[in-house]
């Protein structure tokens, strides 16, 4: 990435997005969830990160546009603007009921549907297929009008069967309209089935790039890629550009994902709870690269990258706070052009404020320097850097150390929270399990003053203590040897994320447990819980689960 | 009221593409989108003015009009054109949702309404537009019965907010308005009183408007004193004056080449049932499909199917017998 995009507090948002949205589902008991969910990174990362738009001023003249095409992802799209800060997040309490302002399509805002719509929505959509057409027009009003502004249009795979996406898609092509930019979110899904079986769309990219279009093919779900792909659509000149962003219709809630039932379905309501600690713990798996052979980073990077993994983690060694000394700003720079994934640099180094520009500027995405290397004035301005820079910053203390009382008045702008379960310096270390009481109530006493970052296990993370740092609060999980010291990575990581599933839903189990409806919520998983069965030891209740 | 005092026609198509390029000057917003058909709808006319601001989409109506829309969101006035039978005709669901749901500045002029169309036949033959049109919340609905009265509606159009569907008819038609008439004649919402009469009234709008002025001649021959009401905003219509017809003349007559379902007959009958129910007979296409004729066979086409002058006396001398004044 190393886009300057505060990496884990779009991430963060956009789980808030989803939790959002299934609390407006499951209070109007219908509505879309799937295609909620599959947009809610490419709606997010527009929003809160790539678009220029006011929502104090959502007529602003030279904002970019966002045409909703695919209306029906109506829950996401409103938790967007709602997070964006375009109308009170309670409101989404009232989605599809008489008198609400977030009716079941979204409305075009304007002074005569004020009492139908919010302001920032731009078109009123929900019959299929014209909404392509519509930013076409935007666009060409926007060129003539000499403006730099872009148009964005999000388009669904079903939506694609309508005639009229492919009249816009060659008008578009006609007009040369580099100033606009469709995303396809290519769910695979439509309300009767799987799309190529109800209306195969591909080849797809080929179809969209022998319209002139230049295409370019992601993993929906990443916003990095995103992020890459909207920043190559820039270049892209006198043609439009097209993003075909891979997705998982329902992506966020286990037992909906992929799944056409949960096409237009709302979830009960007495799961909501569970549903949204299921958002909220999500997790990321970080490789760090200095475990294993020293040399040739960029081919390790590479073989994790395949393997979908979340981040980077960089562990930089001055050979000064700690003994050892792997690798510097130089080198993280000349990696960042090999890889789109988000670098988590951990800066094990001394006088970190006198570096922190060298690591800025070698575009890392998180940067974390250690309490112990830096006096609080020093984290201060640490900080403040990261944040102009729009890097996550992030702090860490070894197992001896406890949380300082001046990180307290920095908690609201802390994204990560390294808690050592090594004493920091070499790969291979033996795991702390003191640690894990530790990390339970710095969990508690920081989200208790504000802190809504993440908490990140560092040091001797395998598949045998994955399962606790997880319960114990940590959701960026830094796994060294455990995935480089093994031949089979692909199946390292596979094990390692096994883990962190059954840690996972042994935690909704419980929590469903604690509600009462937990034979219920096995009904509702059975499918998601069976490959788990006996490591939660549930073999017995699931088969009696129908 | 002036009325043309020679007898002259003109082409009102050509008075829309003349417009179009008057207003361009005038307004930067004017934008214009065409599909195939600009040379016909005379919006080529703009298009060579100011290339820049017009867009030709192709045989795409669905996406014309919606790029319209798009066009009107950014800002501009937008007008779309090209035949009636493709725009509504095709695209119904876009000029609903895209345009008229969020009350967007695309205004919908289109040419070949009606059955003079001529030689292409039922398919072209658009009978339908009038109650599909006023049928959708926020749209306004225009029949213009002359190529003066074309550039008024135009003008008045582009400068009032919203979208509007404005019908012109292919053939070259009676000019019915003075040169020199004031643009105060053409208010949305308004009809006007081209003749007067306290026997019946005929309200037509479009290329009817010539052949009912015409039917009231033919009946003042027989003794018969008939209001003759140029009625080219069908919607909204201008219940009012209606109903000041009902009660003066109390018979009503309506002319339209549109089928006799929900098009200017309707409203007329609508408003005269709710505020001064009087006998109405309506002159249209008696709900069948229209066929080709040559050029020079238009005015025996729209006697087959009951258009002219004598199916108009004729219905007036029926409803008059009706009539209980």
């Amino acid at each position: 990435m190393g886009f300057n995009m505060r990496y884990l507090d779009l991430k963060r948002k956009i789980r808030n997005v989803r939790m959002l949205a299934i609390q407006g589902i499951a209070e109007a008991g219908s509505g879309h969830p799937g295609a909620s969910f599959s947009a809610a990174e490419i709606m997010g990362t527009l929003y809160f990160r790539k678009m220029n738009h006011s929502p104090s001023k959502p007529d602003w003249q030279e904002r970019d546009y966002f045409i909703n095409s695919k209306a029906h992802s109506a829950p996401g799209y409103y938790a967007t603007l709602a997070v964006s800060g375009y109308f009170p997040a309670e409101e989404i309490k009232t989605l599809r009921k008489l008198g609400s302002r977030l009716q079941g399509h979204p409305v075009r805002y304007s002074e005569r549907q004020r009492d139908h719509s919010v302001p920032g929505v731009e078109y009123s959509g929900g019959s299929e297929g014209i909404g392509l057409s519509v930013g076409v027009g935007i666009a060409l009003a926007s060129r003539l009008d000499g403006k730099k502004n872009r148009v964005y249009v999000l388009i669904g795979d079903g939506e694609s069967n309508e005639g009229q996406i492919w009249e816009a898609s060659m008008a578009a092509g006609k007009f040369k309209l580099d100033n606009l930019v469709a995303v396809l979110d290519r769910n695979r899904i439509q309300q009767d089935g799987f799309t190529e079986d109800i209306m195969p769309l591909d080849p797809t990219k080929e179809k969209w790039a022998a319209f002139n279009w230049n295409v370019i093919e992601i993993d929906g779900h990443k916003v990095e890629q995103f992020v890459d792909a909207l920043n190559k659509a820039r270049q892209a000149h006198d043609k439009p550009t097209l993003i075909v962003a891979n997705t998982i219709k329902g992506n966020g809630i286990r037992h909906m994902a992929n799944n056409p039932q949960w096409h237009g379905k709302a979830p009960t309501k007495k799961h909501t709870p569970v549903l949204l600690e299921e958002l909220e713990s999500e997790y990321f798996i970080a490789p760090s690269i200095i475990a294993g052979e020293r040399e040739n980073y960029e081919d390790k990077i590479k073989k994790v990258e395949r393997e979908g993994v979340d981040m980077i983690h960089l562990d930089v060694m001055d050979g000064r706070f700690v003994p050892n000394i792997t690798f510097f700003a130089d080198t993280i720079k000349k990696l960042r052009p090999r890889t789109s994934l988000p670098f988590d640099a951990h800066l094990m180094i001394e006088n970190p404020l006198e570096h922190i520009q060298d690591y800025i500027d070698a575009r890392c995405d998180i940067i974390t320097v250690h309490a112990e290397a830096c006096t609080p004035d020093e984290f201060a301005q640490i900080k403040d850097k990261l944040l102009a820079a729009g890097i996550s910053p992030g702090i860490a203390i070894n197992p001896s150390t406890d949380v300082p009382d001046w990180l307290y008045e920095h908690l609201r702008d802390l994204d990560v929270m390294i808690v050592m379960s090594v004493n920091p310096g070499f790969a291979g270390q033996k795991f702390i399990p003191e640690v894990l009481p530790k990390m339970v109530s710095i969990n508690k006493k920081l989200r208790d003053h504000g802190f809504m970052g993440y908490i990140e296990a560092d040091g001797g993370i395998d598949a045998s203590t994955l399962q606790q740092v997880y319960d114990a609060g940590a959701r960026i999980l830094v796994a060294g040897n455990a995935v480089y010291g093994n031949v089979d990575i692909h199946g390292a990581i596979i094990q390692l994320r096994h883990k962190a599933t059954v840690a996972l839903e042994r935690r909704l189990l419980e929590h469903a447990s604690r509600l009462g409806i937990r034979a219920d919520w096995m009904k509702a998983r059975k499918h998601i819980l069976i490959p788990y069965a006996n490591e939660l030891g549930i073999e017995g209740e699931l088969h009696a689960a129908k | 009221m002036q009325l043309s005092s020679e007898r002259k026609i003109a082409d009102m198509r050509g008075a829309y593409g003349d417009t179009l390029v008057e207003l361009g000057k005038q307004n930067e917003r004017i934008v214009c989108v065409g599909g195939d058909t600009t040379e016909s709808l005379k919006t080529k006319k703009f298009g060579d003015k100011y290339p820049d601001r017009m867009f030709n989409v192709g045989i795409a109506e669905a996406n014309l009009v919606s790029i319209a829309a798009g066009l009107a969101i950014a800002g501009k006035i937008a007008f779309a054109s090209t035949y009636a039978a493709f725009i509504p005709g095709r695209c119904m669901d876009q000029i609903r949702n895209a345009i008229c749901y969020p009350f967007l500045d695309v205004k919908l002029v289109v040419s070949h309404g009606g059955l003079t169309v001529g030689p292409d036949g039922a398919s072209h033959q658009q009978i339908e537009d009038l109650a599909s049109m006023r049928a959708i919340p926020n749209m306004r609905v225009v029949v213009p019965a002359d190529a003066i009265s074309v550039r008024h509606l135009i003008i008045k159009m582009a400068s009032t907010p919203g979208p509007f569907y404005a019908r012109l008819a292919r053939p070259s038609s009676d000019i019915v308005y003075a040169e020199d008439s004031d643009e105060g004649l053409f208010e949305f919402g308004r009809g006007n009183i081209l003749r007067d009469g306290s026997d019946a009234t005929i309200i037509a709008c479009g290329l009817m408007v010539g052949r009912s002025l015409e039917a009231a001649e033919t009946l003042r021959e027989k003794g018969i004193s008939c209001r003759v009401v140029d009625m080219f905003s069908i919607k909204p219509i201008d219940a009012a004056l209606v109903e000041k017809c009902a009660r003066e003349t109390g018979a009503i007559v309506t002319a339209e080449e549109h089928n006799i379902i929900g098009g200017l007959g309707g409203a007329v009958a609508e408003a005269s049932a709710e505020r001064y129910p009087v006998p109405v007979r309506r002159i249209g296409v008696r709900d069948i499909f229209g066929e080709s004729a040559r050029d020079e066979e238009i005015d025996s086409l729209l006697d087959k199917y009951g258009l002219n002058v004598s199916e108009i006396a004729k219905a007036v001398l029926e409803a008059k017998s009706k009539s209980r004044k």
